[in-house]
């Protein structure tokens, strides 16, 4: 379960950091279309590697339940700690990750 | 009305909302809370410590044994074993008429093999029941809920249709830009992410109840015999007649572990039709943790051989109320998705209290003063009820007969009090008095449960007593997010 | 007057929703094929999103009137398709 929200709290954050809106929140200049491409693709992948944790955690029945109640978490802690600390919202992606693997 | 499409349900989700939204608010929470409400219950007695647990199939010996005891010329016995969070079997006796009492309830410990003692209190389930039944004689608490959670679901339907810019805004949060927007991006962040669990428990919510609601369809089809229907349904089969001739009922041990053995998953209940007559039917239904679709799996023996008389899996829409009803109860969920089912809930309840707040924020400075104290009067009042009716648990004499209901008496009592309060204050006052009343005796329940029982914190973190430790340490960060809130709304 | 229409779709919503609603659960359980009891608790399911519906059309038709036909129209017919499922 922790690396299935660990890969959803870093999905989620590279979708978000590839908005423009948030981009300039976070890093002051606008994001370019190349690099909105690249931080969308990677999101959906890790989303998708999140799915998988789920369903290798909990199974087929079990699984995507939680990974509902999972990106929900997740959703709720990057949305509510973005517009205060934007940057550390961010740094928790790579973070995120990196409990993935530990937990995997 | 000649608006646009969009409009009219802007402007129906807004007064939708401020008519029920005191009611979904006390539905949301109190609901939320009933995740957690064996642990509630076991703050709620901590004179009862439960024996380590042991196997199912001599609990349920033991409950039979007890049964004999306090269950004689009884027409039906229910044992509801215990699971990993409620610890007590829950045992249940229904005679015929002319023998007393008609039907009879104990709380009995099998590990302990002794019947449960501990001070009387509602506990968690007081919260549970409410949520549901909002303590309404009859069933009008039920239907009340019942409409509430359509209107909920029109709500949610029409927020979204409203929110038009869903994708674009789905991470924005400005709580810098103060006012409307703030508060309006919070109310759409808060149902927007947490959107399949709002859905979800709404729906699920309804079709727990479902045959109350819309019985037309049972009643058309089996020309008004829903005893019928159950039966066809799985979901309950009909007593069997009494033969009139006294049988030695089988031991129960040994059929736990048949029905298990067939399964792969615990059992749960146990329904006994007919105990000591030739014609008893046991019953046993798969524990509810065991999976989603509730009670789906069913076995009945024949009381006196042990003979398998019908094997019940569940046929597909069966199946699949099973599966919602699963799905709102949780009761399947390990503590992690519990505590993802309960971080829903909060941003439930929290959209809602969100959306209170914005209907008045969008007439500023228009002031509407009913609005005002029932907001804080609803919101603010039940979160202190709540504390309120975990202190009295705690201050009331241990051994005081009637100590249940003056609890809930207290409960109901602080939140009346609390709503004159927002009624006579000024708004912003109110809130800030209140929400710093709420933290201080949040805050205080660690402490109130050292001087009342040897379980306080340091202890139950050293035991391991997820339970307790649990209670106190959420009612301490409780304590200090109100105690939080109420600094910033005080600044103002 | 405003406040009639007003009150009329309310009305509508409330009310009206919960005859669909019944109607449906009705008419599923002794119209649709296969078990009974199946279609029965099916019915149910799917009337609880009606009522849904029926509200957000409550307020979306474009006047009061336009709301209860939308609601009565499919509220008659399923009615009489569930009394013709119980002559069937």
């Amino acid at each position: 379960m922790l690396a299935m929200i660990g890969l959803a709290y870093a999905g989620l954050a590279a979708l978000c950091l590839g908005m423009d809106r948030h981009h300039r929140q976070v890093v002051g200049r606008g994001i370019k279309t190349r690099a909105t491409l690249t931080l969308r693709l990677a999101g959906t992948t890790i989303l998708a590697l999140s799915f998988a944790a789920a369903i290798a955690s909990d199974g087929w029945v079990f699984g995507p339940v939680a990974w509902c109640g999972g990106l929900t978490a997740a959703a709720l802690a990057l949305v509510f700690l973005l517009p205060y600390r934007p940057r550390l919202a961010m740094a928790l992606g790579p973070v995120g990750l990196l409990i993935a693997a530990l937990a995997a | 009305m000649k608006t646009g499409f969009r409009q009219s349900m802007a402007w129906a989700h807004g007064w939708a909302g401020l008519v029920t939204g005191w009611l979904l608010f006390a539905i949301f929470l109190t609901g939320t809370l009933s995740f957690y409400r064996h642990d509630i219950t076991a703050w709620m007695r901590p004179e009862w410590r439960p024996a380590p647990a042991i196997d199912r199939a001599t609990a349920a010996d033991r409950a039979e044994a007890r049964m004999q005891v306090i269950g004689t010329d009884a027409n039906r016995w229910l044992i509801d074993l215990p699971d990993g969070r409620d610890r007590a079997a829950h045992l249940a006796v229904w005679r015929d008429a002319g023998h007393a009492p008609r039907f009879q309830r104990e709380e009995f410990d099998p590990a302990a093999d002794a019947p449960v003692v501990a001070r009387r209190t509602y506990g968690g389930d007081f919260l549970y029941y409410f949520h549901f039944d909002l303590q309404m004689p009859s069933v009008w608490g039920r239907l009340l809920v019942g409409l509430a959670a359509v209107i909920m679901l029109a709500l949610i339907v029409s927020g979204v249709i409203v929110h038009i810019r869903i994708f674009k805004d789905f991470f924005t949060f400005r709580p810098q830009k103060g006012g409307q927007r703030a508060w309006l991006d919070a109310h759409n962040a808060l149902g927007v992410l947490a959107l399949p669990y709002h859905l979800m428990i709404t729906y699920t919510g309804l079709v727990t109840l479902m045959f109350l609601y819309l019985p037309w369809g049972v009643d058309l089809a089996y020309r008004g015999d829903r005893a019928a229907f159950h039966a066809e349904a799985a979901l309950a089969q009909p007593a069997p007649r009494p033969a009139g001739r006294p049988a030695p009922l089988v031991p129960l041990g040994p059929l736990i572990i048949r029905a298990e053995a067939r399964w792969g998953v615990p059992a749960g209940r146990i329904d006994v039709y007919r105990p000591n007559d030739a014609a008893a039917i046991v019953r046993i239904h798969a524990a509810d943790s065991s999976g989603l679709a509730h009670r789906r799996h069913q076995i009945a023996f024949d009381g006196t051989t042990g003979a398998i008389v019908a094997i019940e899996d569940g046929r597909p829409a069966g199946i699949l109320r099973a599966a919602m009803y699963g799905l709102h109860l949780g009761r399947f969920a390990g503590p992690g998705l519990r505590l993802l089912y309960f971080i829903g809930g909060i941003a439930g309840t929290a959209m809602i209290a969100t959306g209170l707040v914005l209907w008045l924020v969008k007439r500023r400075p228009r002031r509407q003063r009913v609005v005002e104290g029932l907001n804080v009067g609803a919101m603010a009042g039940l979160v202190i009820a709540i504390a309120a009716f975990f202190w009295a648990n705690r201050l009331l004499p241990a051994g005081l007969a009637d100590r249940a209901d003056i609890e809930a008496a207290v409960f109901f009592a602080s939140w009346a009090l609390a709503a004159v309060h927002g009624a006579c204050r000024p708004h912003l006052r109110a809130w800030v008095e209140q929400l710093g009343l709420a933290a201080v005796l949040y805050a205080a329940l660690p402490l109130v449960n050292a001087a009342t029982s040897g379980r306080h914190l340091g202890y139950s973190l050293v035991q391991g007593d997820w339970p307790m430790a649990g209670f106190d340490l959420a009612a301490l960060a409780t304590g200090l997010i109100l105690a939080a809130l109420a600094r910033q709304l005080g600044r103002r | 007057m405003k406040a009639l229409a007003i009150a009329s779709r309310v009305l509508a919503a409330v009310a009206g929703g919960y005859a669909l609603a019944a109607a449906i659960a009705a008419s599923a359980a002794t119209a649709l094929p296969g078990q009974k009891a199946e279609a029965a608790l099916i019915g149910i399911m799917l009337g609880f999103v009606a009522y849904t519906g029926a509200m957000i059309w409550a307020f979306a038709a474009r006047s009061a009137w336009r709301a209860w036909i939308g609601l009565m129209l499919p509220t008659g017919l399923l009615g009489l398709v569930a009394w013709i499922g119980t002559i069937a």
